[in-house]
């Protein structure tokens, strides 16, 4: 069992994984592959030049976030200018005479130049005051707050069904390359992934709502003051789309590169020096096929955090992405930037944290 | 646009298909044969009210959330809890027409320029608060304040405010200035004039004396109100409390209808009540309601400042098509004139007939052949605002008489924004109501929202004459003379009369088709039968 053939890999089955391990002589050269590739977080612990070097990187990638943050706010401003009709005339509505039109305008502040404006929005915001909504009148934080939180849940429920599965079935998947299940599970996968979101949606609701059983409710009517966990009936449909929606992407990943890892040559070069096979998958396959997924997931959360659209029309779920898109069609400009601001927020604490990830995860980048 | 596009039709196959799971097939046969107002599977339950549960209606309003505020509600969802929240001196009956409802009685003198009203005895406000004539001007002054910034000020602004006077407790008299009647005011007053406190504030005291008082506000999510046990029509409203939830999305609302999350839905897209119509545990309410359905030329640009071209328009559109194919079939063939269920409406100007050819000859005439024009629409629901299958079945019908038409999909906002009269041509809709108040908001002088650019001056000073005349006989003629101009002259062309569509599920009680747009908005006369 211990120098098994490269081929192997495409007929290996769980019970030879499982195979105890029966350590084979290890000489300089694999010593130093592992030194290149395996995750052992006791490096980190180890060498303490390490860590400040990753808190000043972390720091400083947090300082520019926040400057970015600024020049967004400062775009999307600019942007909602450029947008044709003015907040006033969309909310008062073609049959508003201008006169009228013109008083809600000066009431707004509507007629001061761009830059006092935008003073005006940054100094409250500043201390997490960002106005009052041009539509419904309310406080913007108090508006969107619940929102937020909604969305936050799903996407936590969704990342913690959807983190699992994909590396359930993308690690078997690439275990049985080629083998019957692998081929029907990628063709499923490609004809999930070509149906539109929405179509999922749909169908989820007619399978499991309206037309076929009667399980979860059609849509996610969720009361503002109580706790979610009594609700967290109306986060099921919502969560299965996402995840339907995601998995494919992430599972096809995280099969071909750990087929890839597989076929490299310290994997081979750990065979020869007679590794056990479950060693090597998940001591050092693994962990090296991780590093892409990290960031996929990455890019997964940050579309997720904002662009549920689809699921928070179907299931009319009270999210932050329907509240942005609402607030565009309208000129809510108060609402517009507290939103767009949070998101940016969110997908650069979410661009760090993979970053973070990534760099204890590779030993190169780990020690530079 | 695609994209939309082809979700739209996911939809309609999807409740399509939904229909046919549900009830068996045979859907797309009976599409035409409700020509009266009708009420399917209406409950057979006895129509004893019965008080207590919770009354929850879906609604679906576009991007705008709206607020409280009981003088300018800029959306349907804002009107709508308005008729929760609010009650106004009159209310509208089943025909639309303005009747009686915290007004005792008002009296109008014969040019319409002075309104004395006397409210009833005893009123109240949710916060046990006695309604009081200051009240009422308090109401009339916010309502016609120009600092309030209210779309609805046109219609208005003829209250001379500031000489309102208190003749007693519960009685004011309401000047008319600038010379003219408003003998269109009940009319004007009944959709945004709530009566409301003097200390009323539309965000920290949404107080008034509707039939439920306000509980939570989230908008663009959900609106929750409890029982006003001191309403004015005792013994009224019955549920102890209502629910009305914002849907961004027609089939999810018709998905939490059927699986029990809502229990009314009002003006539902035609094309989804289709498939519902045979469902036993689906209350379907057809209104034949006078709102309307129109395509508006603008006659202050080329090729509209030449009759001729006007009138090829006219004849060039297929009327009963478009209502088939745009509307699922719920609408009533229009006569481009509005308001017939007003006492005074010419019905005897003959229909419009359609007519390609004298279209095709009338556009060479003027010498235009060839003609290439830009339609432009809104977002709109099917149900309430015509949009692109409106545009898209009248674009294939101009072909035949020779006129090309490209359509122009603009954001709601773009429809309605700065450029809103400058349209070529545009489609439009709007709700049914008297010819005078109608007309204030459509193409008379009075209107700031006038698509068409039509004036006249005859028809101006008929107009004028008309809204200074309280005698209906004399009143009569005038209008009928404004609408032979409008028929003959006008900008626009009013090619159906819309039916509304609510469903509500069987536990629903006291729903019946009415002429006017809003049985389901009705929430002192609804009731909740618990057990089924």
């Amino acid at each position: 069992m211990q120098n098994l053939e490269l081929k192997d890999f495409s007929s290996v089955t769980p019970e030879q994984i499982s195979l105890p391990a029966t350590a084979g002589p290890i000489d300089r050269g694999l010593a130093e592959v592992t030194e290149h590739s395996s995750p052992l977080p006791s490096h980190v612990r180890k060498k303490g030049i390490i860590s400040t070097n990753l808190l000043k990187w972390i720091a400083k990638r947090t300082l520019s976030s926040i400057l970015g943050l600024f020049v967004i706010s400062m775009l999307v401003f600019v942007a909602t200018q450029a947008l044709p009709s003015d907040p006033a005339r969309v909310i008062l509505g073609p049959e508003a005479s201008e006169e009228a039109t013109q008083i809600l305008r000066h009431q707004l502040g509507l007629d001061q130049s761009l830059v006092t404006q935008y003073l005006h929005w940054i100094k409250p915001a500043l201390v997490g005051d960002f106005g009052i909504s041009i539509d419904s009148k309310m406080p913007v934080v108090n508006l969107i707050a619940g929102k937020v939180k909604n969305t936050l849940i799903l996407l936590g429920l969704t990342l913690l069904v959807l983190i699992p599965a994909a590396f359930t079935i993308g690690i078997y998947l690439a275990l049985h390359k080629d083998a019957l299940l692998d081929r029907l599970a990628i063709s499923f996968l490609i004809f999930v992934k070509a149906v539109p979101s929405f179509a999922i949606a749909y169908g989820l609701v007619m399978l499991l709502s309206t037309l076929v059983f009667n399980i979860f409710p059609a849509v996610s009517l969720i009361q503002a003051n109580q706790s979610v966990w009594s609700q967290l009936q109306f986060m099921v449909l919502p969560m299965l789309t996402l995840v339907l929606s995601s998995l494919p992407y992430l599972v096809r990943l995280i099969r071909g590169s750990l087929i890839e890892v597989l076929q490299s040559d310290f994997i081979i070069s750990a065979h020869l020096r007679g590794l056990s096979r479950t060693q090597i998958i998940w001591k050092y396959a693994i962990p090296n096929a991780v590093i892409p997924a990290i960031q996929a997931i990455a890019l997964i959360s940050s579309v997720l955090l904002g662009g549920a659209l689809v699921v928070e029309v179907v299931f009319a779920y009270p999210g932050i992405g329907s509240a942005l898109n609402a607030a565009v069609d309208i000129r809510d400009i108060p609402v517009i930037q507290a939103v767009v601001v949070f998101l940016a927020s969110g997908v650069m604490v979410i661009n760090l944290l993979a970053d973070v990830v990534t760099v204890l995860l590779t030993p190169k980048l780990r020690t530079a | 646009m695609s994209s939309e596009l082809s979700r739209r039709g996911f939809l309609i196959r999807g409740a399509a298909i939904g229909g046919s799971l549900l009830l068996g097939g045979g859907l797309l046969s009976g599409c035409r044969d409700e020509q009266a107002s009708t009420a399917q599977g209406v409950s057979t339950q006895s129509s004893t009210p019965k008080y207590g549960g919770r009354l929850r209606m879906g609604i679906i309003d576009g991007s705008k959330a709206g607020d409280l505020d009981a003088h300018k509600p800029t959306t349907a969802s804002a009107i709508i809890r308005g008729f929760a929240l609010y009650s106004k001196l009159w209310e509208w009956s089943e025909h639309m027409t303005p009747d009686l409802a915290l007004a005792e009685e008002v009296e109008v003198n014969d040019d319409a320029t002075l309104w004395t009203i006397r409210l009833k005895k005893d009123l109240e406000f949710h916060n046990g608060k006695t309604i009081t004539a200051d009240d009422l001007i308090f109401s009339t002054r916010r309502l016609s304040d120009p600092e309030l910034a209210s779309p609805y000020l046109g219609y208005v602004k003829w209250i001379d405010r500031d000489n309102l006077v208190k003749l007693d407790d519960r009685t004011v008299q309401i000047p008319i200035r600038g010379g003219t009647g408003l003998l269109s005011l009940p009319d004007a007053w009944v959709n945004f004039g709530g009566i409301v406190p003097v200390d009323y504030h539309p965000v920290t005291n949404p107080v008034g004396a509707g039939p439920f008082k306000l509980k939570e506000f989230v908008p663009g999510q959900r609106s929750v109100f409890t029982r006003f046990a001191n309403f004015y029509k005792s013994g009224q409203p019955y549920p102890d409390e209502l629910e009305i939830i914002d849907f961004k999305d027609e089939y999810a609302r018709i998905s939490a209808l059927l699986s029990g999350q809502i229990d009314m839905a009002n003006g539902v897209a035609p094309e989804q009540v289709t498939a519902l119509n045979r469902n036993q545990n689906i209350q379907v309410i057809t209104n034949q309601t006078h709102g309307f359905q129109s395509i508006d030329l603008n006659l202050s640009v080329e090729p509209f400042k030449d009759d001729r071209v006007r009138q090829a328009f006219r004849l060039m559109i297929d009327r009963q098509e478009v209502i088939d194919r745009a509307l699922a079939g719920q609408g009533r063939v229009a006569n481009d004139i509005y308001s017939p269920l007003d006492p005074t409406f010419n019905s005897a100007i003959p229909q419009r007939p359609y007519d390609p050819e004298q279209a095709r000859s009338l556009i060479k005439q003027a010498g235009y052949e060839g003609l290439t024009v830009e339609l432009t629409v809104g977002p709109g629901l099917s149900a309430v605002a015509g949009g692109s299958p409106v545009a898209q079945v009248f674009a294939a019908q101009a072909k035949k008489a020779g006129v090309n038409i490209k359509i122009n999909q603009v954001d709601a906002a773009t429809f309605g924004g700065p450029k809103r009269a400058d349209w070529q041509l545009s489609c439009n809709s709007k709700l049914g109501g008297s010819f005078l108040h109608t007309a204030s908001t459509v193409d008379s002088f009075l209107s700031s929202a006038n698509k068409t650019h039509f004036a006249d001056e005859r028809f101006d000073t008929l107009f004028r004459q008309a809204i200074s005349t309280k005698d209906l006989e004399k009143r009569t003629p005038l209008v009928h003379e404004a609408q032979q101009i409008q028929h003959d002259k006008g900008g626009l062309i009013i090619w159906s009369f819309v039916n509304t569509l609510d469903l509500a599920s069987q536990s629903v009680g006291g729903l019946k088709p009415e002429r006017s747009h809003f049985p389901t908005w009705r929430f002192d006369k609804l009731w909740l039968n618990q057990s089924v």
